[in-house]
């Protein structure tokens, strides 16, 4: 079989970084976080339903919510969100062909970025501001 | 070139047609300054004359020699040994990634020169348009009438290193959309805008620039697909506004 | 690639990338405004019910809330269907793909509006 030919089986090589550039990293982090945060986009939509339900149901959500899992997984959220946000600020800055010459110094000046406001973020929730 | 001689081995790929692909081993003694395509002629003139490979020039011209080496795009007749693998190194080489393999390192490249032949890539072009955005404004003369070799050597390379190349086969790859660019650097054409502006262009890169980044001639298909997308949207949006 | 067919696919340009990356410049737009508007309404947080009813009670917040609820849906379906086209699906698939995301994108968009009214209206009593 000849497996050079680009077929739709090698999708789990989009997210092999061997020998790849930044780019690419910027490329798999933007893909899986998009992922994610379309399911959690449609996960939220559906917990939202507790709000019609009444002060008790939502507010019974609420305590679980609190659990240290779900404050991890949110975590999760609010970093793919600031990753995949400011990633696709480069892209419209370059798409609109600006900074194409420093494309790679303006990924890493928006991961610097997005670290520190990750970081702020997790010590707001975890230290219970 | 110094006398020094390095022991490396040569892990190389081989497939013929769509037989089951397999690695063969070979040892070589090499001069460190000499260039990975060396090394493979020496495998193909000492110890197994079936290797297939394409290679012509041998001074990064003709663009046939571009393999894997260790996982990523070479041209190999400028790939220096020292600068891939040490003394008792190991190399593994393999054919481009995204063009059906033909035999052992040959792929089939035909279908991006029917493309870039669709689009109206041309090797001579004027100064100006043959030129990067950037590199214009070292120009002493921007004149027309001046004329040189585009910098595609039509390698493939960055089409094997394309992420998005690697599940479509109908995405035109960077080499095809860069030579887009490189030939509409004047007003944009109808033929090249309906190419270019479709499902399967411009719109599909996801702007990793692995492209630019294993280019070995300085095209820069990653830049020219981001100018060429802002020629196109502002092409649209003032179409937009001129038909109200 | 295959050959012949660099003018197969002609009917669909710019328009769709362009909507995504606007859907996306507003999701941030929005956000941003959503922590501000969020840190200023309630620092506290959003800690229960009565609390999420006295935030929609501010008439900016069910606008802001309904421009990021149609900004994410759009922005998230457009790329979701752009990983969809990265696995060269054939024109039968897309002709499934699409209606489905258009259907799904509508859906959640009303019944996210729906969910809003309610709140809105259950903010005012």
């Amino acid at each position: 079989m000849n497996i050079n030919k680009p077929s739709p089986s090698h999708l789990w090589r989009w997210f092999d970084p061997r020998d790849k550039s930044i780019g690419t990293i910027a490329f798999i982090i933007n893909r899986l976080s998009a992922i994610g945060l379309t399911i959690y986009l449609f996960l939220h939509l559906a917990v939202l339903s507790k709000l019609v339900a009444g002060s008790q149901a939502y507010d019974d959500f609420l305590i679980l919510a609190k659990s240290p899992a779900i404050k991890i997984g949110e975590m999760f959220v609010i970093a793919g969100g600031i990753i995949h946000g400011l990633n696709g600020i480069r892209i419209t800055i370059n798409s609109l062909g600006f900074l194409l010459k420093i494309q790679n110094g303006l990924l890493v000046g928006l991961m610097i970025i997005a670290l520190a406001a990750i970081v702020y973020f997790a010590i707001r929730m975890f230290s219970g501001a | 070139m110094n006398d020094t001689i390095w022991t490396i081995e040569l892990k190389i790929f081989r497939q013929r047609a769509d037989a089951q692909r397999y690695f063969q081993t070979f040892q070589i003694e090499i001069n460190p300054d000499e260039y990975v395509l060396d090394a493979i002629e020496k495998v193909w003139a000492f110890h197994d004359r079936s290797l297939t490979f394409r290679h012509a020039c041998h001074h990064s011209t003709c663009g046939a020699c571009g393999m894997l080496v260790n996982g990523i795009e070479k041209l190999t007749c400028i790939t220096s040994i020292r600068s891939v693998t040490q003394n008792n190194g190991k190399l593994l080489i393999e054919p481009l990634r995204n063009f059906p393999v033909l035999s052992d390192l040959v792929v089939d490249t035909s279908s991006m020169f029917k493309a870039l032949e669709e689009i109206g890539f041309n090797q001579v072009a004027s100064l100006p348009s043959a030129c990067l955005p950037y590199e214009r404004k070292t120009l002493e003369h921007e004149r027309s009438e001046y004329q040189r070799l585009v910098d595609c050597i039509e390698c493939g390379m960055c089409i094997s290193a394309c992420p998005v190349s690697l599940t479509d086969s109908n995405y035109l790859g960077p080499a095809v959309l860069a030579a887009a660019h490189d030939a509409s650097s004047q007003p944009l054409s109808n033929k090249i805008l309906e190419i270019v502006d479709s499902r399967d262009g411009l719109w599909r890169c996801h702007n990793a620039f692995e492209c630019s980044a294993v280019c070995p001639s300085n095209v820069e298909p990653g830049l020219r697909i981001m100018k060429m997308r802002q020629t196109v949207i502002a092409h649209r949006i003032k179409k937009l506004f001129s038909r109200g | 690639m295959e050959t012949n067919r660099l003018q197969k696919n002609i009917t669909e340009n710019v328009w769709l990338w362009l909507v995504k990356i606007i859907a996306g410049l507003g999701i941030v737009i929005f956000l941003t405004i959503h922590f501000i508007v969020n840190h200023l309404v309630a620092p506290e947080g959003l800690l229960s019910y009565a609390d999420i009813l006295r935030y929609y009670s501010n008439p900016i917040v069910p606008i802001m809330e309904a421009g990021f609820l149609i900004f994410a849906v759009v922005h998230s379906l457009l790329g979701l269907r752009s990983i969809i086209l990265d696995l060269n699906p054939s024109t039968k698939v897309m002709r499934f793909v699409n209606p489905l995301l258009i259907a799904v994108g509508s859906a959640s968009i009303i019944y996210g509006l729906w969910l809003l009214l309610v709140l809105v209206q259950r903010a005012s009593l």
